[in-house]
């Protein structure tokens, strides 16, 4: 069922669904970005559904939801342990199809990898339904038609995107029809729109061999990367984080258990107690982290990691293109391919 | 479904000090574990860290852990009777039958003994416990582990314990592990198993020259350390290519590990 | 017959003295250094038409078109006025060019139109100074600059604004990574800290730089939305006593800096030497005659500083004093 809606009248249905659910969603953070009198995009819990931003990409993705930058997971003290308390209300979550994506590979880390799902992320994940916001164009960056994740058919409560008559709606969760017909401007076939082309395309190799570990293609990022790790947290697929404990007492016997979100670019994420640590050099950590999108993570759960969103091209200080980097490894392996047949032949 | 992060209290019942740096803590302990699993230890002052199980009994797991960071100047032995919060065990682990028929090899250096203690242990209970070879390297005189285990070894296995360094007059084998593989009194290399544990320079040249006496690949075990922050396969830190440490290993086969790249 | 110039007024309407005889460089403002690019063409057509074809860039980002003949000053002040009127130039008579040379080119780094750093639009404020102040005879040099980096070297200047950002942190979004303590302790002063990893700033000594906020990978370190100042006093070069300027306000705002500046016209105009050679007297040796104190008591005269601002209770110069010594040391 599709609806088209006033801004006023798509601002009164969230209002509405904000007495069932907490909404979280872009927001355009006006003078908070990083450089003076600049903006930033950023997901937050709206309490005004005015803030609700679904015409620009969002600089952050939404997986903060379901594990914060920082978040306490419960408190320790003696012998006792209590889990933090977490709000007991179901979350109506805005984002793109690459991000929809992206939630599955959330999934697949936080609940299909090991023995065992995650407790806390399980605790949010069971609470999540989803608004789909539309693209009626590609943004600058985004390459998510050359990695299929462009498009959903489903998963989602009903669709918004900026349409020339107002705001268009693709409605599936039958439930609301009543409050979506009362607020509509008008009734029409609403098909979600989806980024069909993107200006960056990229290649990504079927097959990555072992020796493409040894190309010097990684060299360059030695001295062009800094080791910031804002590529990898504004990531909607990464999903790494970092345990620590705060004390209460001199004796460290009291005190709160939290996790931080890590990067496998910045320096002590692989530290090891004794003084141990693996992938010094930013190269090896910018190969670490490519192979993991492209490769590694497909040959464990059968999909690409990357969902093509390009939000770490447009978040790095040192203009290191991700998706250039895919392309420069598909010519690498490509180039050892072709070596190797020279070699045969 | 329970809640996999939160740790339960276990009971401190003894502790053990090697070095000024090393002690093995007897935790209280009911239930299955084996040896190269590791439990994730609530170290007051320091946080959660992944320690290898050093020994195993009904009642209790031993677990050698290192002072670091915030922990260093804190008398351990005032710890006994009260207890720390963890949880596991986790990882594989060993597979000990593996190891007890036929010629074994186990090179294992530093704080690399402790998860193969239970390993070597078993070895030296076996009915041909002299084609069990153990090579134990430690930096120094002053850092060697598991002293008391050592001398009970050297009597029921084949047993060398080297330095890397010693001061003038040390009277022990000085040298780094890998020289003494070319001349382990082998009857077989090519059937004969190898467990390497230790740092990654270490295990590295080890391997090759397993390699060289004849080993087979798929004959020689490792046992990878990384920093891993939940044991469950969802912090990430462990990850290399497609294998978690965590849950996939530590004890990877060397046809496996040979294919991970840091 | 022989020229009969009225040197005085030459160089009031922003002429200078050549030591070619009959020769003049004409003297253009160009507040905090940006202009367009069709005035920039204009300047050049004067300099073809009426100068030597070649432009002097200034010290304090104004220009100065050298090899004029001082009988076409009245054709190169009409020339003038598109640039006048461009840049917004306050004027009093359309046509005759500028209308006083004393209080000078107010300077300013790019600010925050190009850099990273900047805490504030350094042009925004400088053209609001330059309108409030000019045109004005007394000798007078302000400049900006957009952070603590202080690349506009305004402690050079009678008074020099600097901008700050006050931080901003998030804890529920800091991972601990501590780049922003790596940065402000190899870029900044290093105010902040790690505490139960997270970060802790010292509020006393963080100069408000923003280093942190350009650093920050999860932007749990922020600007704040209110752009501060911090206003230093009184530096000049010269013959006597050159100096750098010394802190005066910090988390200043811009109403009262250009309150402060006017009122400083006004202590100037009551208290300045009338022996002045040419009445050009630095502001620093007028407060070194008659004390802090005065200069204080008429420069926040009426002046409502906001909350978080902070006076300086005294300031102290140094600088080498060449009317007492010229020993090297």
């Amino acid at each position: 069922m599709g609806f088209i809606l006033s801004r006023e009248g798509f601002n009164e249905i969230i209002t509405q669904l904000s007495s069932k659910y907490r909404i979280y969603a872009p927001v355009l953070k006006k003078g908070e970005g990083r450089f003076t009198d600049t903006d930033v995009v950023m997901y937050d819990f709206v309490s005004d559904p005015g803030e609700i931003e679904i015409d620009r990409k969002s600089d952050y993705s939404f997986k903060n939801v379901l594990v914060p930058f920082s978040q306490t997971l419960f408190y320790f003290a003696e012998e006792a342990v209590k889990e933090a308390d977490f709000p007991d209300k179901d979350i109506l979550v805005f984002l793109r199809a690459c991000d929809m994506h992206a939630l599955r590979r959330q999934d697949a880390i936080y609940l299909e990898n090991g023995a065992e799902e995650d407790w806390f992320y399980r605790r949010v994940r069971d609470r999540l339904h989803f608004v789909l916001i539309g693209c009626p164009a590609s943004f600058e960056d985004c390459f998510c038609v050359s990695m299929g994740t462009n498009r959903v058919a489903d998963g989602y409560m009903f669709s918004v995107e900026t349409a020339q008559d107002g705001i268009a709606c693709d409605l599936h969760d039958e439930e609301l029809a009543p409050l979506f017909t009362y607020q509509a401007e008008a009734v029409r076939t609403v098909v979600p729109s989806y980024a069909k082309e993107n200006d960056t395309k990229v290649d990504v190799p079927d097959q990555v061999p072992l020796s493409i570990y040894k190309d010097p293609l990684w060299d360059e990022y030695n001295s062009r990367c800094i080791g910031c790790g804002r590529c990898t947290l504004v990531c909607p697929t990464c999903t790494c984080y970092t345990m620590e404990d705060i004390y209460y007492t001199d004796n460290g016997r009291a005190g709160e258990r939290r996790r931080v979100q890590a990067s496998c670019m910045i320096d002590g994420y692989s530290n090891v107690a004794g003084g141990g640590q693996y992938r010094k050099t930013k190269g090896e950590r910018m190969r670490f982290k490519v192979l993991h999108k492209i490769s590694d993570f497909k040959a464990k759960f059968g999909c690409n990691m990357c969902v093509g969103c390009g939000r770490c091209d447009m978040v790095c200080p040192e203009y290191i293109s991700f998706s250039n980097c895919i392309n420069k490894t598909a010519a690498a392996v490509r180039a050892q391919a072709e070596g190797k047949e020279g070699e045969q032949a | 479904m329970s809640n996999a992060y939160v740790p339960s209290p276990s009971k401190i019942l003894d502790i053990i000090k090697h070095t000024e740096k090393e002690y093995t803590f007897r935790m209280e302990f009911h239930g299955s574990v084996k040896p190269g699993q590791f439990f994730e230890v609530s170290i007051p002052k320091y946080g959660e860290a992944p320690i290898s199980v050093s020994g195993i009994g009904s009642d209790f797991v031993d677990l050698t852990i290192r002072k670091v960071g915030r922990v260093t100047n804190e008398i351990f032995e005032k710890w006994i009777g009260s207890s720390l919060l963890m949880r596991g065990p986790y990882g594989n682990g060993f597979d000990v039958s593996l190891f007890e028929n036929g010629e074994t090899v186990v090179v294992a250096g530093g704080t690399g003994v402790s998860p193969v203690r239970g390993v070597i242990d078993a070895l030296s209970r076996t009915a041909d416990a002299k084609d069990k070879h153990v090579i134990a390297g430690f930096r120094s005189p002053d850092d060697i582990l598991f002293r008391k285990d050592l001398e009970r070894w050297d009597g029921l296995l084949d047993l060398i314990l080297t330095v890397d360094g010693a001061p003038e007059g040390y009277q022990g084998n000085v040298g780094l592990v890998t020289k003494y593989i070319a001349d382990l009194p082998l009857k077989d290399a090519a059937s004969a198993r190898a467990v390497v544990v230790g740092l990654p320079p270490m295990m590295k040249f080890t391997i090759i020259e397993f390699l060289k006496k004849g080993f087979q690949e798929e004959n020689i075990w490792v046992s990878q350390e990384r920093k891993m922050c939940c044991g469950l396969g969802k912090c990430g830190h462990c990850r290399i290519g497609s294998k978690y440490v965590c849950v996939d290993g530590p004890v990877f086969n060397y046809t496996e590990s040979k294919l991970l790249i840091d | 017959m022989g020229r009969d110039i009225n040197v005085k007024k030459l160089k009031k309407n922003a002429f200078r003295i050549s030591k070619v005889r009959g020769e003049t460089a004409s003297r253009i403002r160009i507040t905090g250094g940006k202009i367009s690019a069709k005035s920039m063409v204009k300047i050049a057509e004067i300099a073809e038409k009426y100068g030597d074809g070649t432009i002097f860039i200034t010290n304090r980002q104004g220009v100065e078109l050298l090899g004029i003949d001082m009988g076409k000053m009245d054709e190169v002040n009409q020339a003038l006025q598109p640039i006048i009127d461009d840049m917004n130039t306050n004027q009093e008579e359309r046509g005759a060019g500028y209308p006083a040379s004393g209080t000078r080119n107010v300077v300013a780094c790019p600010g925050s139109a190009l850099c990273p750093y900047a805490c504030y639009d350094t042009t925004d404020f400088a053209r609001k100074m330059e309108d409030m102040i000019f045109p004005n005879n007394l000798h007078v040099k302000i400049a900006f600059t957009g952070c603590s980096n202080d690349c506009a070297k305004v402690r050079m200047d009678d008074f020099g604004i600097i901008g700050m950002t006050e931080p901003q942190y998030d804890m529920s979004r800091c991972i601990g990574c501590e780049q922003c303590v790596k940065y402000c302790q190899k870029k900044s002063v290093g105010a902040l800290r790690v505490v139960n990893h997270k970060i802790v700033r010292d509020e006393n000594l963080c100069i408000g730089c923003g280093v942190c906020a350009v650093y920050c990978p999860t932007r749990a370190w922020t600007r704040s939305k209110e752009h501060y100042f911090r206003v230093v006093l009184l530096g000049r070069t010269g013959k006597k006593n050159p100096r750098l300027a010394e802190d005066f306000l910090r988390w200043a705002d811009e109403e009262s800096i250009l309150k402060i500046v006017k009122n400083t016209y006004a202590f100037v105009e009551e208290y300045i030497d009338p022996q002045a050679i040419e009445g050009k007297e630095h502001i620093g040796y007028i407060v070194d005659r008659v004390g802090f104190e005065e200069f204080m008591k008429w420069a926040l005269k009426d002046v409502q500083l906001n909350e978080k601002a902070q006076v300086a209770s005294r300031v102290y110069w140094g600088g080498k004093h060449y009317d007492r010594s010229n020993e090297l040391i």
